[in-house]
């Protein structure tokens, strides 16, 4: 119906897009360039990148594939630290979203007392930041034994604030005259969570699952703090292990650093329209 | 996939382990109405209270001792009082000038951003939304690697490499002796990271926006500009509120951002030290842990205070 | 198609990643570092001591945030071996950066859960380990027995109530480092500078023959240049009763004399802002800077990060203030502790002792690291003295020779539970403050940094 012959208005309007498509190419170009740098970075010696900064300029004569070469001759630990940051990062978002539906349906669908106070606890977690309670919640993984595993690092985080606020929201979308239609045909509370409102939250799933696996894949203090030996360290750690004045490990640095961002990009672009479309079809109502 | 949801179910509820398919309601706690929200939030409030509730009780308890092995005992309210002689004050002033700075930034130009991209005329929108996406997907121990290379103090880093096109000469961007060449290379940072996601967010709340509305506001003779006033603007407000709540909590806890730029918790005359790193060196790095706690508390309040009083003001508790 | 093509691409890495996994977890396929350059990456699999048939190698956990210490505790660990067939032990190191291993240790033993057995602690972070009931174990037994063969102050800054918690690695005797080259250059006889005023003419020199290089260099977020020029006049970061003492005439005087050479354009304040950064290193070795004021630790981060100034670079005694002064400080130092989580104390013990206290061990000390060791005969042993490695290569004159020079002048600083927050004040706010502010009122920057220490 836009395409209805309105002669100033379709000028204007291309007029504007071409300008915008201007501004955002220009955007784009400015967020790609560190990817596009730091990729350049990772075929220079690094120690040369350490001391001078990265550039733009391209190099062929002290560009080689030796860093990646390194990497791959299994020398070092990086990809233990890859398989654990795989595994870690695939428990903790199945378990998360996991918990986080069952326990957004729960809000969702019932009236029960305590219900807004408890919401509000939801709304609470997301605004202390973890960091407050570091100290005791250190003392508590080490008196519950989770030292050094991944369950101190998965468990804290299995009934996220995020992920249960987001799925509430999209179910709230849900009719619950559609429940009662259920218990109806005699389905049990369980019953109508596991096998009709699971799979219609799958769209939200797949947005959800790229933030819990995005925050996972990329989280940085507590597991520093709960890893020790250094064959559980995840992918950011073990890198940022490396970051040391006290020893040459840059020329795994760098490419590990590069190497690190590829899997979780190819995981996005690959659910991306669910992605999109999950982000998009829940929302945020407030 | 359903099975394996079943377990999960069993393993959550027990009694839950011999659902008969049939309608005899053999077991009424799994049928019950009443109860079923309560074993539904149960993970929640487990969680919450071991993992949440506890600690922020021995947190309170521990900011009024000093926490030394083996001798930890009471001191009152020294450690509050010592609150105020200390760095505190500029670690505050830094996270207030950082949330000040990059909810102005992180927060409206988003929205915009994610207007256009909504809009029917753009080109590409599934390229840009990706592309901006893309910096959110990388760890912040890449990100802080890659600016902190880009804002090199020497004249062959990147952004000083640029600007001597210019005939500007290499600047100390990283706690160099003018402070806001730090804010500058923090608040980069943190746009670059966070722009896509709060699109994404605004993206979202756009969708629940009905066409009609533009469309029957195009009927009326309204323009671009008035419409994107009176129904996006107000439509969009849930989002805006949502994306300001998490960028305030953001910006106040913003910790790992200056970590990584500055290559620890340390930056030169402290212009990267923050709330949380001031909290991180006092209980990790001088094993204060008990004036860490005191620091922690009062950033705890803090927050609470302001999101609060800001989710207040946008009035979201109305609709609950 | 494009979606597959993705799909294909990720499951390609992440069978590769699994691949890599594999062939890397079952270790040891390198032959173990004896003699491995020092670039070896700190991630390789610890080396295994080989079995005894006739017992069992007790594992000894170490930590550490240094590469070069595993290098050579590997190696005490192998000769203990080859000494003890009956007592065979196996070093398992990890090495964590700095910060994160101190914070990591400190939780650990506070909390009394996950502390390794052995673990080298810093000096600038010790006090922090001697709060309330000491978690480390007392070396009373093995330190004593050597008090008159070593430098006592190395192990009386790691003592609590009379006891001994640490052993240093080395005096950290601090010297100055020149760049032969640019001092002739400048037409400038280093052997003959003796005091500051001397060195800052040098500096003059220098600048007038080549206006683009520096004379020398100063920290903004360490403290190693200042110290010993502090120490010299009697100053200390602490005071010996505990308290921060950086608002003294002594660290005033330094710190204006330094800033009038950054403001001279004869010193640079440091690129990456300590003399351990990265960029320093590149500035430092591509010739600009012709001195630094360094401790004898520092010889390794020549030879290993600045191979470009192989053949160049001297090592001479402090320049004093004022005829007379005691040329040099001890400083710095890591301290090998032994935990009160540690599995096989007697043992570890034993070992702690020949690694650090035997003549053995020091005298690998100096050819591993390049440090001046805590046992005063080993200075003079041909063991030492003759020897050759990467680096007597390396620099001009015998660092021997200067130790010897300066051996009764190397004053001790005080270490208490005040240390660690002063440090952390200077290296975050004072140096920054006074380097680089415009026309800063020095004294009263340090009274009111000092004010706001809190410890």
């Amino acid at each position: 119906m836009r395409k209805t012959p309105k002669g100033i208005k379709t000028r204007k309007f291309s007029w504007t897009t071409i300008l915008l498509l201007l501004l955002f190419v220009l955007l784009a170009v400015l967020i790609l360039i560190p990817f596009y740098s730091i990729f350049l970075a990772s075929l220079r010696p690094s120690t040369e990148i350490m001391r001078q900064g990265i550039g733009l300029d391209i190099d062929l004569s002290i560009m080689s594939f030796d860093n990646y070469r390194h990497l791959f001759s299994g020398q070092t630990k990086y990809f233990t630290w890859f398989f654990n940051s795989i595994k870690i990062t695939a428990v903790q978002t199945v378990l998360t979203l996991l918990v986080s539906a069952f326990v957004a349906y729960g809000f969702a669908m019932y009236d029960f007392k305590g219900k807004n106070v408890l919401f509000t606890c939801v709304l609470f977690i997301m605004m202390i930041p973890m960091e407050i309670i570091m100290l005791p919640l250190y003392q508590l993984t080490i008196k519950l034994g989770l030292m050094d595993s991944m369950w101190g690092i998965i468990l804290p985080a299995v009934a996220g604030p995020l992920p249960i606020f987001f799925f509430r929201q999209y179910l709230s979308g849900i009719s619950r005259e559609f429940l009662d239609a259920a218990r109806v045909d005699g389905c049990s509370e369980f019953g109508i969570f596991f096998r009709i409102i699971a799979p219609l939250m799958k769209p939200s799933f797949a947005a959800m699952g790229i933030f819990v696996g995005m925050n996972s894949w990329n989280s940085f203090l507590w597991p520093m703090i709960v890893l020790r030996s250094s064959e559980k360290l995840t992918l950011p750690i073990g890198l940022n292990s490396l970051i040391t004045p006290y020893g040459n490990n840059y020329d795994v640095l760098i490419c590990g650093a590069v190497f690190s961002v590829i899997p979780i990009i190819l995981l996005f672009l690959i659910f991306q329209k669910q992605f999109i479309a999950g982000m998009t079809a829940g929302g945020v109502k407030g | 996939m359903g099975l394996k949801k079943n377990a999960a179910a069993v393993t959550k509820e027990p009694k839950a382990a011999a659902p008969k398919p049939g309608k005899e309601r053999t077991n009424s706690l799994l049928y019950s109405q009443k109860l079923a929200p309560y074993l539904f939030v149960a993970p929640f409030v487990l969680v919450f209270a071991i993992f949440y509730i506890y600690p922020v009780i021995s947190s309170i308890i521990m900011s009024f001792q000093e926490v030394i092995p083996g001798q930890t005992h009471f001191i009152g309210l020294t450690n509050y009082k010592r609150l105020f002689n200390g760095d505190l004050g500029q670690a505050v002033l830094n996270s207030v000038i950082y949330t000040l700075l990059s909810c102005a930034v992180v927060v409206p130009v988003p929205m915009l951003l994610a207007v256009f991209l909504n809009s029917k005329k753009m080109v590409g929108k599934n390229i840009f939304r990706s592309v901006f996406f893309l910096p959110a997907l990388v760890s912040i121990v890449v990100a802080g690697l890659t600016f902190r290379l880009i804002f090199g103090e020497m004249p062959t880093a990147l952004l000083n490499n640029v600007l001597s096109n210019f005939g500007i000469k290499p600047i100390k961007w990283l706690g160099g002796p003018a402070q806001w060449t730090t804010f500058f290379a923090l608040l980069v940072l943190c746009c670059w990271r966070w722009t896509g996601v709060n699109i994404m967010y605004y993206l979202a709340g756009l969708q629940n926006i009905s066409v009609e509305l533009y469309e029957s506001a195009e009927i009326d003779g309204a323009n671009a500009w008035q419409q994107f006033r009176s129904i996006t603007v107000p439509l969009l407000k849930p989002t805006f509120t949502y994306v300001l709540t998490i960028s305030i909590y953001g910006g106040l806890a913003m910790f790992l951002e200056s970590y990584m730029l500055f290559n620890g918790n340390r930056s030169p005359g402290g212009a990267g030290l923050t709330i949380v790193g001031y909290l991180y060196r006092l209980g990790w790095e001088q094993a204060n842990f008990g004036f860490g706690c005191a620091v922690g508390i009062c950033l705890l309040v803090a927050t609470l205070t302001i999101n609060l009083v800001q989710l207040k003001i946008s009035g979201f508790f109305k609709k609950e | 198609m494009m979606k597959r093509l993705i799909a294909l691409l990720l499951a390609g890495v992440m069978a590769f990643a699994l691949c890599a996994c594999k062939t890397s977890e079952p270790a040891p396929t390198d032959p173990p570092a004896t003699d491995a350059p020092t670039d070896a990456p700190a991630t390789d699999a610890p080396t295994d001591a080989p079995t005894e048939p006739s017992a069992e190698p007790t594992e000894i956990e170490f930590w550490t945030f240094q590469d070069l210490h595993v290098e050579f505790y590997e190696k005490m660990a192998e000769k203990w071996n080859e000494e003890n067939p009956n007592e065979p032990i196996k070093l398992v190191p990890t090495v964590y950066p700095f910060d994160d291993m101190h914070n990591k240790l400190l939780i650990a033993l506070q909390s009394g859960v996950g502390a390794p057995d052995l673990v080298d602690i810093e000096i600038g972070k010790y006090a922090n380990f001697l709060k309330g009931d000491v978690q480390l174990m007392p070396l009373n037994d093995i330190v004593e027995p050597e008090l008159d063969n070593i430098v006592k102050a190395r192990v009386d800054i790691y003592s609590k109530d009379n006891n001994y918690y640490g052993i240093c690695f080395h005096v950290g005797a601090a010297v100055i480092y020149y760049n032969t080259e640019l001092c002739k250059l400048a037409g400038v006889d280093y052997e003959n500078i003796n005091t500051w005023d001397e060195y800052y003419e040098a500096g003059k020199k220098l600048k007038a023959a080549d206006p683009d290089k520096y004379w020398t260099s100063v920290e903004t977020s360490d403290i190693w240049h200042l110290w010993p020029m502090v120490a010299e006049l009697g100053g200390d970061m602490v005071s010996s009763d505990g308290k921060p003492s950086i608002d003294s005439p002594a660290m005033a005087q330094a710190l204006e004399f330094n800033r009038k050479l950054v403001d001279e354009g004869i010193a640079v304040v440091a690129p990456g802002n300590y003399f351990h950064a990265e960029e320093f290193y590149g500035l430092m070795n591509s010739g600009a800077i012709g001195s630094i004021v360094m401790p004898m630790w520092y010889m390794d981060r020549f030879t290993d990060y600045m191979p470009d100034l192989a053949g160049k670079i001297a090592i001479e005694p402090l320049p004093v203030w004022e005829a007379g002064q005691s040329r040099s400080v001890g400083q710095g130092g890591t301290g090998t502790s032994i935990t009160a989580q540690c599995d096989n104390p007697e043992l570890t013990k034993k070992f702690l002792a020949f690694a650090k206290l035997s003549a053995e061990g020091n005298i690998e000390i100096w050819n591993t690291m390049g440090f001046d060791p805590i046992r005063t005969e080993v200075w003079s042993m041909p063991e030492v003295t003759q020897s050759t490695n990467k680096f007597t290569d390396y620099y001009v004159d015998s660092p021997f020779d200067v130790l010897t020079q300066i051996k009764d002048e190397i004053l001790p600083h005080n270490v208490n539970e005040a240390l660690p927050a002063t440090l952390d004040a200077m290296k975050n706010s004072v140096l920054n403050r006074v380097y680089t502010e415009s026309n800063p009122d020095i004294p009263a920057i340090l009274a009111e940094e000092q004010a706001k220490i809190q410890y």
